[in-house]
């Protein structure tokens, strides 16, 4: 069971090692309702640990817990509340959208009403709803981005993770991602994304927290990483390079 | 335009390295001097296992009426392999079309499609001869070791019949694609690709089991004294065989003029229908009247699920029910030769459990091992256990619906081998999928029938347990406890596995599959 008041996502010294350190001692705090933008050069270990909170990896130590409950001990529980939107998309090519819908929300349990609603809705709001029995094989990387993403919020979920979601997505489309996303965080979902898009980032996200070599450099909102690099009004790319280029130095 | 036979050359050389190095992959991080030796002795073993056949062979040629019953056997040959070849570049040809790897960056160069054609169906050819010849040349090898030169005459006979082969099968793909599109031409030509593979095994049984009259005729057809129809379509080819130089050149000529008259025809065409591929909705029906029905329980999602993915795969379902047919010419073999296995139930209640424990073997490795979105059901709020308990199930359904006719029709002949063929099958499908559910090997669906190639205890352990079954079942059926022995050494052999599996586990990284 969810702990009142705890943090959406609260994470303590994690440690993975591949040979060599992909996520060392990471420590991140996320707020119920935030959008989270993670930030940080390629191979920081984003992906590494939205993997580890989502299940899919096991950490070598530390803590992970999502609105209190110990997601390394009670991984199940964990699951019920999250979902994870990975760069590529994981799709059916043999089930067609509405299909696949189905059975993620069978996967979690959704009541049949409200799943039907939810999918509804949602492929309304993505622009699928004519492609809706249309099997996947015949769907375009945009349109395989936008049902996984479907897939993701049909059960609800109070942490939503996803890794480059806009990534292979028209203008369009990620204009309709980018507009479900900000509703669902105004209704409350807790929101944790990576991009390499910054302006999106900058745009979307409430708090945003840049990594490099598994170690969170720095975390808070614009204003807050601007005190830290001392630059007033730096755009959000000018104070990722210079935060990062800071860590390298001195790593 | 670059020059087509420059473009032909280049083309021929790029397969061929793409070939060799593929075929080189196939003995792991192996070096060269390494995969020469193993060919070496690859090909030595293939001819000393030719040889007692090549002795057999010759006698019957050296024999009364030898001429007349080797050329009947080389026309029954000739009948098998052009049907085969001819299906085999169809499908090769239709699968091209949606090769989307190297197709478009080679459509989009300033190179003719007729060269491009060209080369990728010699190697369409090139395959089915090789595929062919593996078994027949040494024979010839061998034979003419055995001084009967005139064997050699099989080289250029099977390099005609390749051409010829694959100049009909493109024609036929071709035309197939032309009429009906692309996606229904492949979906056609996998179809018959697996008729005439099942014909070629269910073919030679037919005949056996016709009165000996019509067995005469038959093969009388086929010897090259006959002056039927039949004869004088493949008598060049028969004749081709025996060494007959005239007949060589007529068949090499013949099987040249196909070949180049399919890539010169149908080399824009091709072009044409790639294009079109790749802009074919890959489902472009709608399925409106397909029910979907939310808040299914987790494990009914599964089980749909499961259905959907392998029911809606024609190809899959094609080589899984080829994989039952055969099965069945050594069940006719039992049946018809009398004896002690005489009986329909002792023929084919072993038959219907070794198709079982096959069907299980590759339903569960589908639903285990080539699950498409394995991270994706790794952060569904589900134990692996789970999961595996909701994809073990739902291959039984399949497994039923191919069965069921068989087992229907053995019941009526005897209930009781009826009986056994269930309780013994259904022993069989358990012991295949635990032998898949303890030894996960993530792949690709379009892998199923190679699926043993990753993991040969896999292979072993599902025949093992299928022949162990299937003897259980013929004792059981002739009404002897001692079926008991062979069910003990699956419990033994399953144990060992469970074992051997487990502790290979604690070795990998946990949760390759499903994230556990």
């Amino acid at each position: 069971m969810s702990v009142e008041g705890a943090p959406a996502l609260e994470l303590r010294s994690l440690k993975k090692s591949f040979g060599r350190p992909a996520v060392d001692g990471l420590d991140l705090e996320v707020a119920p309702g935030e959008f989270y933008a993670l930030l940080g050069p390629n191979g920081a270990g984003k992906t590494t640990t939205l993997r580890m909170i989502a299940g899919l990896l096991q950490a070598d130590g530390g803590d992970i817990r999502i609105f209190g409950i110990d997601a390394r001990k009670n991984p199940i529980e964990a699951k019920r509340i999250v979902a994870w939107l990975p760069d590529e998309p994981m799709l059916y090519d043999k089930l067609d959208a509405l299909e696949y819908l189905e059975f993620v929300a069978g996967l979690w349990s959704v009541e049949a009403g409200a799943a039907q609603r939810s999918a509804e809705g949602l492929l309304e709001s993505l622009g699928l709803w004519p492609h809706r029995r249309e099997r996947c094989e015949g769907f375009s990387r945009g349109m395989r981005q936008k049902l996984a993403l479907a897939g993701a919020l049909i059960h609800e979920p109070r942490l939503l993770m996803l890794d480059e979601p806009l990534t292979g997505l028209d203008a369009s489309a990620a204009r309709q991602v980018k507009s479900l996303l900000t509703e669902r965080a105004r209704r409350g979902a807790t929101i944790i994304m990576t991009t390499h898009i910054l302006e999106v980032a900058e745009r979307l996200a409430s708090r945003i927290g840049i990594i490099d070599r598994g170690r969170l450099i720095a975390g808070g909102t614009l204003d807050e990483l601007r005190l830290r690099v001392g630059e007033n009004g730096a755009t959000l790319e000018a104070m990722f390079l210079h935060l990062t280029a800071q860590s390298s130095s001195a790593a | 335009m670059i020059g087509s036979s420059l473009a032909f050359s280049r083309f021929v050389l790029h397969d061929l390295r793409l070939s060799a190095r593929g075929f080189a992959s196939m003995f792991g991080p192996a070096r060269p001097a390494t995969v020469w030796a193993l060919l070496v002795l690859l090909l030595a073993g293939l001819h000393a296992a030719a040889w007692p056949v090549a002795g057999w062979l010759l006698g019957v040629e050296e024999g009364p009426g030898g001429a007349a019953r080797l050329g009947a056997g080389l026309g029954a040959g000739v009948v098998l392999v052009l049907p085969w070849m001819t299906a085999q570049s169809m499908t090769a040809l239709t699968r091209m079309l949606f090769d989307r790897s190297d197709l478009e960056l080679i459509l989009s160069s300033p190179v003719g499609p007729r060269s491009f054609l060209a080369a990728r169906v010699l190697s369409i050819a090139v395959d089915s001869v090789a595929t062919v010849g593996v078994l027949l040349l040494p024979l010839a090898d061998v034979a003419a070791l055995r001084a009967h030169g005139h064997w050699l005459a099989l080289y250029p006979a099977l390099i005609a019949a390749g051409l010829l082969g694959t100049g009909l099968g493109v024609t036929l793909g071709m035309g197939l694609c032309l009429a009906m599109g692309p996606r229904r031409a492949r979906l056609i030509s996998q179809i018959a690709a697996t008729a005439v593979g099942a014909s070629f095994v269910l073919g030679g049984q037919v005949v056996a089991m016709l009165p000996a009259p019509m067995r005469s005729v038959i093969l009388g057809a086929l010897a090259p004294s006959d002056s039927s129809a039949l004869h004088a379509l493949i008598g060049t080819p028969v004749r081709a065989a025996e060494g007959d130089p005239a007949a060589i050149l007529g068949f090499t000529v013949a099987g040249l003029a196909a070949f180049a008259a399919a890539c010169a025809l149908f080399g824009e065409r091709f072009a044409e229908a790639a294009l079109v591929a790749a802009g074919t909705p890959a489902s472009g029906a709608s399925a409106a009247n397909r029910a979907v029905r939310f808040g299914r329980s987790v494990g009914a999602a599964l089980r749909t699920k499961e259905r959907r993915v392998v029911w809606r795969d024609p190809w899959l379902v094609s080589q899984l029910v080829l994989q039952a047919a055969y099965t069945m010419p050594v069940a006719v073999i039992l049946w018809r030769h009398g004896g002690p296995t005489g009986s329909v139930g002792v023929a084919f209640t072993p038959a219907l459990v070794v198709i079982a424990a096959q069907l299980a073997g590759a339903l569960s490795w589908i639903a285990l091992s080539a699950e498409d979105a394995p991270d994706f059901l790794a952060t569904a709020p589900l134990s692996r256990r789970a999961v595996e308990q909701g994809k073990i199930a739902a291959i039984a359904q399949p497994i039923a619906v191919i069965l069921a006719v068989p087992l229907a029709a053995l019941s009526l002949a005897s209930p009781w081998a009826g009986a056994c063929a269930l309780v013994f099958g259904a022993g069989a499908i358990a012991s295949a999928a635990l032998v898949n559910l303890w030894r996960q090997t993530p792949s690709r669906r379009s892998l199923v029938l190679r699926r043993h190639a990753q993991s040969k205890l896999v292979g072993l352990m599902e025949h093992l347990v299928s022949i162990l079954w299937a003897v259980a079942a013929a004792i059981a059926v002739i009404g002897s406890w001692k079926a008991i022995v062979p069910v003990a050494g699956v419990a033994g052999a399953l144990a060992v596995n469970w074992r051997f599996s487990a502790a290979g586990a604690r070795g990998r990284s946990t949760g390759r599959l499903l994230g556990e």
